[in-house]
C-alpha cells in the first residue's frame, strides 16, 4: 500500500531497483493516466493533473468528473525527468480478439453471472421473508408455509441472463490478463536525457521543487495556479506568469494582470527563469494609494 | 442521438463514448467489450472528434442540451436568405422515418423473399393485390423494391440517376383488368398468389371475378366524331414519358414542376414573387427610367467575407450545433429547428480569434450567436461575442 500523504518526495529511486513506473497512454497525443494505482502515484509525486471523464456512480453533472487524468506537459516532463512514468503498449500491438482474451472474458462474465444469481436468490428469500413475516397469523401456519415457500425458491429460482448486470471497465482490463502487466514497466527516455529549457517548465519545475502544487490557470489569465498544499484542501494563493528575463513586458500588460490577480484575491508572480537554473520571482500586489 | 443509415441505426463515435460514460451502451469489436480507456483511443482523433472537442461536447450533454455535428453544406448562403429562398431540405431528413429491422442484402432472389416476408414493419404499401400470377414477376416487383431501398441509402445520386430502374415495370406485372370488356383479356378467376408471399399459414384459394364485374359500370361511352380524334390524340401524348416528370417520386414534387414551368413561361417564378422582399424589376415589364442603373448591376458575394477566400479558413471553424431539450424548446430529429447557439472549440495555447476569423464564423453561422469554448486541460470556458449598436443621438 503506497503512503497516500502528498508531497511526500518518493525516496526509493536512489535503491537499485527502479520503482513502478506511472502507465500513460496518449489519446490524440494528451497523456492520459487509467489506471488507480497510477493515479495515486502521480498524486503521491505531488501532480494534480485534471481529471476529464464522467463519475461512473454520478455520470450526468459537471461538478465532480472521474478517470481518465489528464496531464500537463510540464507533468509529464516531471515525470519522464525523474525516470518514473512510462508509455503503455497500444491495444493495437496485443493480440485484440485473441482466443485467448475472449476466453477469459467469457470466463469472466460466467462468474460474474454465478455471483450474481446468488445475490438474486438471498435478495428474493429475504423479501419472501419481510413479506410473510409482516403478514399477520398463526405463528406454526406461517412457519410451515414460510419453510415451503423458500424451499420451492430455492428449487425453481432461476436467474435470467438478460437481468445480469454488466460492468465496463474503465481502465483497458486486459492488461491484467498480459503478462507483461505484472511485471514493472520499463521507464522510457534515454538515459540522462536534457531538461527541458522552457521557461515554463523550469518555472513549474522549481515550484514543485519548492513544494507547492500547482495547476493549468487559463481562466485565470496566467500560466500556473500555485497553492501551498493539496488543492482539495487549499485555494491558490499566486497565479504565475511566466516571462523570460530578457523579455520587454507592456505596462498596460502588468496592469491588466495585476488588477485581475487583485480582483480573485491573489497575488500575481512574475516567474523567470535565469541562466544558472535559478528563477527570479517578482510578486505583485495591489495596495492603496498611500 | 444517433442516425439512421443503410437501415440500420448508428451512433456518431462521439455519442458513442459518451453513452458508455453513462453506462448506457456497450460497445463490441470482434466480441469483446471496448472499454472506456479502448473507447478514447479508438474513438477520439484530429480527424474525426478531437479529444477537446469531446470534452465540449460531454460537458454540454452532461448539463442537458442536445449537441448535434455542425454541417456547412445545411445553412444557406447570406443572398439566399435575404432573399427568403425556401430552404430545401436535405433528402436525408426524410428518409429518417423509415426504420427497417432487417437491412436487405441484395445477394440473390431467394433470399430477397425471404426478407420480403419476415418484415413486419414497412411503411411501403405493395401494390394492392399481390395476385400477379408468376414468380417472375415477383422478381419484377420486388427489384423494384430493392432499388428503393438502395435509393434512399444512395443519397448522393438521385433518383434522377435510376429513373428507369426506380419505377414500376408495368410490362412485367400483370394487373387483372377487370373492367376490360373484351372476353380474352381475363380469365373467369385469378389464380391465389404465391404461399411464399403470405403470413404464416394462411392459404387463399381461386378468387372468382364474376361478382366484382357485375359491380363495374362496364357500357360503353359514346363519343361524337371530333371527341374521339381528341381521345385519339390524348392516348397518344404521354405525359409520363417527359423525363423531369419521371423524376417526380410524388405528387408533390410534380405539383411543384408544374409551378416552375408556369412561372418560367410567364416570367414570374412563383419563389421569387410570392414572398415580402420580391425582384425590383419584372423582366415581362419594360425597364423603368429610375431602375435603369440599378438593373445593369449584378450581385456577387462580398468578397471579404466570402469563405473559400480565406486561407485561415481551417484554423477556426464550428463544430457542435446546441439546441435546447425538448422540455424547453420544441426539438425532433426530423426537423430540430433552429439551434440555441452553435460551439467552436478551442485552447488557451491557441491564438485569440481576430476581427477576420470572427466575422467568418458569424457568416458561417448566420444569425445564430458563436460561442467559443476555450478548453484549459479540464476547465472549460464560453466566450461569445455579442453585436453592438453605438446609440446614436436623435435630433428633435
Amino acid at each position: 500500500m503506497e503512503a497516500l500523504s502528498c508531497g511526500e518526495r518518493r525516496l526509493g529511486s536512489e535503491e537499485e531497483y527502479a520503482a513502478p513506473a506511472v502507465g500513460v497512454s496518449l489519446c490524440d497525443s494528451a497523456p492520459l493516466v487509467w489506471r488507480m494505482q497510477d493515479l495515486r502515484a502521480v498524486r503521491a509525486e505531488g501532480l494534480v493533473g485534471a481529471l476529464l471523464g464522467s463519475l461512473p456512480r454520478t455520470p450526468r453533472q459537471n461538478g465532480r468528473l472521474g478517470r481518465p487524468l489528464l496531464l500537463l506537459p510540464e507533468e509529464e516532463g516531471l515525470l519522464r525527468e525523474r525516470r518514473a512514468a512510462a508509455a503503455l503498449p497500444d491495444r493495437c500491438q496485443q493480440d485484440w480478439g485473441g482466443a485467448e482474451l475472449r476466453q477469459k472474458h467469457e470466463e469472466e462474465e460466467k462468474r460474474s453471472f454465478e455471483e450474481q444469481s446468488v445475490l438474486a436468490l438471498e435478495d428474493r428469500k429475504l423479501a419472501l421473508l419481510r413479506a410473510m413475516t409482516g403478514a399477520e397469523s398463526g405463528a406454526t401456519s406461517a412457519d410451515e408455509a414460510l419453510r415451503r415457500r423458500l424451499q420451492a425458491l430455492d428449487q425453481n429460482f432461476t436467474f435470467p441472463q438478460s437481468a445480469m448486470a454488466v460492468q465496463l471497465s474503465t481502465a483497458r482490463a486486459g492488461l491484467s490478463y498480459c503478462p507483461e502487466a505484472r511485471a514493472f514497466l520499463q521507464a522510457y527516455g534515454p538515459p540522462g536525457a536534457e531538461p527541458r529549457c522552457d521557461a515554463r517548465y523550469q518555472v513549474f519545475r522549481d515550484l514543485r521543487g519548492r513544494g507547492f502544487y500547482l495547476t493549468s490557470a487559463g481562466k485565470f489569465g496566467g500560466d500556473f495556479l500555485v497553492y501551498p498544499g493539496d488543492p482539495l484542501r487549499f485555494h491558490a494563493h499566486f497565479i504565475a506568469v511566466c516571462v523570460s528575463l530578457d523579455e520587454s513586458v507592456c505596462l498596460l500588460d502588468v496592469l491588466a494582470v495585476a488588477r485581475l490577480g487583485s480582483n480573485v484575491k491573489k497575488t500575481v508572480l512574475l516567474c523567470s527563469p535565469g541562466p544558472d537554473a535559478r528563477v527570479c520571482y517578482t510578486s505583485l500586489q495591489w495596495s492603496g494609494m498611500i | 442521438m444517433g442516425f439512421s443509415a443503410n437501415g440500420k441505426q448508428c451512433l456518431l463515435p462521439e455519442e458513442a463514448l459518451y453513452l458508455m460514460e453513462c453506462g448506457n451502451l456497450q460497445v463490441f469489436h470482434q466480441d469483446l467489450p471496448l472499454s472506456i480507456q479502448d473507447g478514447y483511443e479508438k474513438f477520439l482523433s484530429a480527424n474525426t472528434v478531437s479529444l477537446q472537442q469531446y470534452q465540449v461536447f460531454g460537458h454540454l450533454k452532461r448539463l442537458g442540451y442536445v449537441v448535434l455535428r455542425f454541417d456547412p453544406s445545411s445553412e444557406s448562403s447570406s443572398y439566399a436568405r435575404q432573399l427568403n429562398l425556401p430552404q430545401s431540405r436535405d433528402r436525408a431528413g426524410r428518409q429518417l422515418k423509415r426504420k427497417r429491422s432487417l437491412s436487405p442484402a441484395p445477394s440473390s432472389t431467394p433470399t430477397m423473399e425471404e426478407d420480403k416476408c419476415s418484415e413486419g414493419e414497412e411503411d411501403i404499401k405493395l401494390p394492392e393485390p399481390p395476385e400477379a400470377q408468376s414468380s417472375a414477376d415477383e422478381g419484377g416487383g420486388r427489384s423494384w423494391w430493392m432499388m428503393d431501398v438502395l435509393g434512399d441509402s444512395d443519397k448522393d445520386s438521385g433518383h434522377g440517376s435510376k429513373s428507369g430502374s426506380s419505377c414500376w415495370d408495368f410490362s412485367s406485372i400483370s394487373f387483372p383488368d377487370l373492367g376490360s370488356t373484351s372476353r380474352e383479356h381475363f380469365p373467369s378467376d385469378l389464380a391465389p398468389p404465391d404461399p411464399s408471399l403470405l403470413p404464416g399459414d394462411l392459404k387463399v384459394g381461386f378468387c372468382d371475378i364474376a361478382p366484382w364485374r357485375q359491380k363495374i359500370n362496364l357500357r360503353q361511352v359514346k363519343m361524337s366524331a371530333n371527341e374521339q380524334k381528341r381521345e385519339k390524340y390524348r392516348r397518344r401524348w404521354d405525359v409520363n414519358k417527359n423525363r423531369e416528370v419521371r423524376r417526380c417520386r410524388n405528387w408533390a414534387e410534380y405539383q411543384e414542376l408544374m409551378a416552375r414551368r408556369k412561372g418560367k413561361r410567364e416570367g414570374r417564378p412563383a419563389h421569387l414573387w410570392n414572398r415580402e422582399v420580391t425582384p425590383l424589376h419584372d423582366p415581362t415589364q419594360p425597364i423603368k427610367q429610375s431602375h435603369r442603373s440599378l438593373v445593369s448591376l449584378t450581385i456577387k458575394d462580398d468578397l471579404v467575407l466570402c469563405p473559400l477566400r480565406l486561407k485561415d479558413a481551417d484554423d477556426w471553424r464550428i463544430c457542435f450545433n446546441v439546441y435546447q431539450p425538448n422540455t424547453v424548446a420544441d426539438f425532433k430529429k426530423s426537423n430540430p429547428g433552429k439551434p440555441y447557439s452553435r460551439m467552436c472549440v478551442c485552447s488557451f495555447d491557441d491564438p485569440v480569434p481576430d476581427l477576420r476569423a470572427i466575422k467568418l464564423l458569424a457568416y458561417q453561422s448566420g444569425d445564430i450567436p458563436v460561442v467559443i469554448a476555450v478548453v484549459d486541460y479540464g476547465d472549460i470556458s464560453f466566450y461569445t461575442f455579442k453585436d453592438f449598436q453605438l446609440p446614436t443621438d436623435v435630433y428633435p
